[in-house]
């Protein structure tokens, strides 16, 4: 890439003071530098959620979480990556549920939190993809798993709105149950079901 | 490069316009030999070390398949060991069906991958899966699609039992709880793709990939299998009889090695794109760097098709830093034209994508492409076209291409968006049967790491297919090997690193090329101070192994 030396970007990252040409994402702009960086990078697309970075922009004293690979280098930025996202800390079994009466006592069991979440929009306002997490986890809790699956269709899953959560609540673990239990009990596919059962029967078979 | 038309006059003629008649060209094989990069003559090598010794190879793939090892014996000493009886390398989509199937069958199950779990080529998907369930499609159709595709060289086995599976694998996708696109009466939705005779392309948004991923992450986390992430395999463990034995992986987070003893390994390391083959930008995720062929080849797994790869034909030219993105296929599948810089089509969109991909080729390199800057070219996805036919369309069914034109700052309803081939996929791989057994006992591939399903050309939407009907065939047969085992793993060692080595000092190949590579370059993994403590004691090895 040729570049002018007029139009570097000079920002600060995990601590070391760098400059790289305008239109780098903050992983490139280090690759860029010369410093190593494995470590939270993953499909540098915007769509794995490895990335996670803290955020604070020259004169503000605001920091925002975003992605690393989606995040265009500014000015005077303050830059922290944030590695190694939590694993989840419930654990459930889509066959545990036997029949869709009961998915919302099941979750209710599952997330005992999610009750408890107090509307602080701190979910909301941590994620990088403009998710409403905090209706997410709203309509969940009334047993709309449908509904509430429908808002993170865009969700990369990158954790920043459990860390951020007051009540421990999970809410991308949350969603993706609404989500999976939308698909594990309503998804019946009628011309799917009736290839399977063509070729339950012995039919349609390849020949080489 | 030729030059072509500069970006910004290019754009000022560009009109939009809903239909353009295609013009009639007919394209043979020599389109293929003139401007796709496979058929680079001085790329193309042969190999001189291990099973596959006479085989082209593309001349960077070999620089790895025959590099020396990044470890020796004295980097296991001390290093702490674990047992299980089914090891999985690598969690994308193969990595992560295998272990459900493994730990479903019974058996204990150890996922191992570089970074964290779902970064892979998998989540990045967004086309779609194939798999014929329309009344008007058959497996034979699909199997007929997919020889077509790939030239007639293909695995006949392999690819026979994948689209049998197809049907069953959307089955078990919906019961791990992933969603698809259906119609008003709760039936799949379905598209076509490049070189598919019926629409059998299912697909939910353009986000196909990542709902997978993160239905599957979430199946593995909720089960019993223990993931060790943050842990790239730098070598196969092999016991007295050559067999397969288990894996050494240094982890990233404590600067250790660490000893994973199997019974049986599953190695779903997934493809090559940064490896960025002939320069060629890249669709792929970070981690893809050829890992598991180096792994598998010391081992004397055989591999086929080394010198084949796809470059999908749209990738992103402009701007710059984003080059090598990937545009799904479904949008020229929803009948977006490709035009050069000055407004005409020269291909069937449609056509397989080594054909349109070397026909955008042959456009810039005779100068009737978009000139991008930095001596790169490029040509019109008309994206307007098919908004200006059905208004709203890029909304409802591309959002991911939208967030792509927001970060380009290009409004792709309004201004087509520059493309040019990427490296998207391998081809080849190794060799496997219908259980993803290799040819090393006790060594089952699944997934973009194996080859012969596809043969010389893969269709769109048959990968995320593939990945999911091995992987769960290999989790199977693994589980059953390990069974079967009756007493431990037998003694393990790395004595076929030794006999590698000493394979290439005797073909007088340099032992300074390190291999597998885990991560790019550009990267600079191999500068990371943090990593000193693993590199200490390969120099330490490699003075003992001289003297
Ligand atoms: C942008 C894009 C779009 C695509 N769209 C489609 C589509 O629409 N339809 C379709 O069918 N196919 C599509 N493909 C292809 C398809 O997504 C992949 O071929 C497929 O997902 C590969 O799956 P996999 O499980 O084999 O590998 P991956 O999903 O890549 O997973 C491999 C895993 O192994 C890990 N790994 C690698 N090396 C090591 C190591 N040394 N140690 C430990 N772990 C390691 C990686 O980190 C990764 O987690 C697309 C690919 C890309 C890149
Ligand atoms: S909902 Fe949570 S996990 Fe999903 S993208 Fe937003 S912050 Fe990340
Ligand atoms: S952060 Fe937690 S408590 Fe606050 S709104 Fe979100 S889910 Fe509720
Ligand atoms: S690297 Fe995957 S979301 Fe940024």
């Amino acid at each position: 890439m040729s570049i002018d030396s007029e139009n570097l970007i000079s920002l600060r990252i995990n601590g070391k003071d760098i400059s790289a040409p305008k239109s780098h994402s903050v992983i490139q702009a280090l690759w860029y530098a010369g410093y190593p960086r494995v470590k939270g990078v993953g499909c540098l697309q915007g769509v794995c959620g490895s990335c996670r970075v803290l955020v604070r922009r020259a004169g503000s004293t605001k920091v925002t979480t975003e992605l690393g690979c989606e995040l265009l280098i500014e000015e005077g930025m303050d830059v922290h990556f944030l590695i190694y996202p939590t694993p989840p800390h419930q654990s459930y079994q889509l066959e545990d549920i036997r029949s869709s009466w009961e998915v919302q006592a099941k979750f209710h069991e599952i997330f005992p939190e999610a009750e408890q979440c107090r509307h602080c929009a701190g979910c909301t306002t941590t994620c990088p993809k403009g998710i409403d997490v905090e209706r997410g986890v709203e309509l969940a809790s009334k047993g709309r798993f449908s509904e509430a699956g429908e808002l993170f269709v865009e969700c990369v899953m990158c954790n920043l709105c459990q860390t951020a959560c007051p009540e421990m609540i999970a809410p991308n673990h949350v969603a993706l149950f609404s989500r999976r239990v939308t698909a594990y009990f309503h998804i019946r596919p009628s011309n799917l079901i009736n290839r399977l059962e063509i070729m339950r029967k012995g039919g349609l078979k390849v020949i080489e | 490069m030729a030059k072509g038309i500069p970006y910004n006059i290019a754009l000022k003629h560009y009109r939009p316009q809903a239909d353009r008649p295609m013009p009639r060209m007919e394209f043979g094989e020599e389109l293929l030999h003139k401007y796709h990069p496979d058929y680079i003559r001085e790329n193309c090598i042969d190999l001189t070390v291990g099973v596959n010794a006479g085989d082209p190879c593309h001349r960077q793939l070999a620089e790895v398949l025959q590099g020396d090892s990044r470890i020796d014996e004295a980097d296991l000493a001390g290093s702490p060991e674990i047992e299980t009886d089914v090891l999985v390398i690598g969690g994308g989509g193969a990595g992560c069906a295998a272990a459900l199937e493994a730990s479903l069958a019974g058996a204990k199950v150890i996922l191992a991958t570089k970074l964290r779990l779902g970064d892979s080529n998998t989540v990045m998907a967004e086309g779609g899966i194939q798999a014929s369930v329309e009344k008007d499609d058959t497996p034979q159709k699909h199997y007929e699609d997919t020889l077509k595709g790939a030239h007639g060289e293909l695995d006949r086995k392999l690819a026979a039992q994948m689209v049998m599976d197809g049907p069953e694998v959307i089955r078990w996708l919906i019961q791990q709880g992933m969603q698809f696109e259906l119609d008003q009466y709760g039936d799949l939705m379905t598209r076509r793709a490049g070189g598919t005779s019926a629409p059998r392309v299912l697909y939910f948004r353009d986000y196909t990939g990542l709902e997978m991923m993160r239905v599957l992450r979430e199946a593995v986390s909720n089960s019993n299998i223990e993931v060790l992430d943050y842990s790239p395999a730098v070598e196969l463990l092999s016991d007295d009889s050559g067999h397969c034995a288990g894996a050494i992986f240094s982890s990233l987070k404590d600067y250790k090695y660490i000893l994973v003893k199997a019974r049986s390994v599953i190695v779903a390391t997934g493809g090559i794109g940064r490896m960025h083959l002939n320069g060629f930008p890249t669709s792929n995720h970070f981690g893809a760097t050829g890992d598991g062929l180096v792994l598998a080849y010391r081992l004397g797994a055989h591999l086929r098709d080394l010198d084949i790869f796809q470059y999908h034909p749209s990738g992103l030219a402009y701007p710059p830093h984003l080059a090598g993105t990937l545009i799904t296929e479904g949008v020229r599948s929803a009948g977006a034209y490709l035009l050069n810089a000055g407004g005409e089509r020269f291909i069937d969109e449609l056509k397989p994508r080594d054909y349109v991909a070397s026909a955008i080729i042959r456009e810039c390199a005779e100068g009737r492409g978009v000139y991008a800057g930095d001596g790169k070219c490029g040509i019109w996805l008309d994206t307007p076209s098919i908004e200006l036919r059905e208004p709203g369309i890029i909304e409802k069914r591309f959002p991911k291409l939208l967030h792509l034109g927001t970060k380009c700052g290009i409004d792709p309803r309004k201004q087509p968006m520059l493309i040019y081939p990427t490296l998207h996929y391998q081809n080849g791989g190794v060799i496997i049967d219908q259980d993803g057994a290799s040819s090393v006992p006790g060594l089952f591939c699944a997934g973009e790491v194996c080859g012969g399903v596809h043969g010389r050309n893969r269709l769109m939407g048959n990968s995320l297919l593939d990945i999911i009907a091995f992987g769960r065939r290999a989790g199977v047969a693994a589980a059953k090997r390990a069974h079967g085992f009756g007493r431990g793993p037998k003694k393990i060692t790395i004595e076929h690193l030794r006999n590698f080595r000493r394979e290439l000092m005797l073909a007088n190949m340099p032992l300074t090329r390190k291999s597998p590579l885990l991560f790019p370059v550009y990267a600079k993994f191999d500068d990371d101070t943090d990593y000193d403590g693993l590199r200490k004691k390969l120099k330490i090895g490699l003075s003992n192994d001289q003297d």
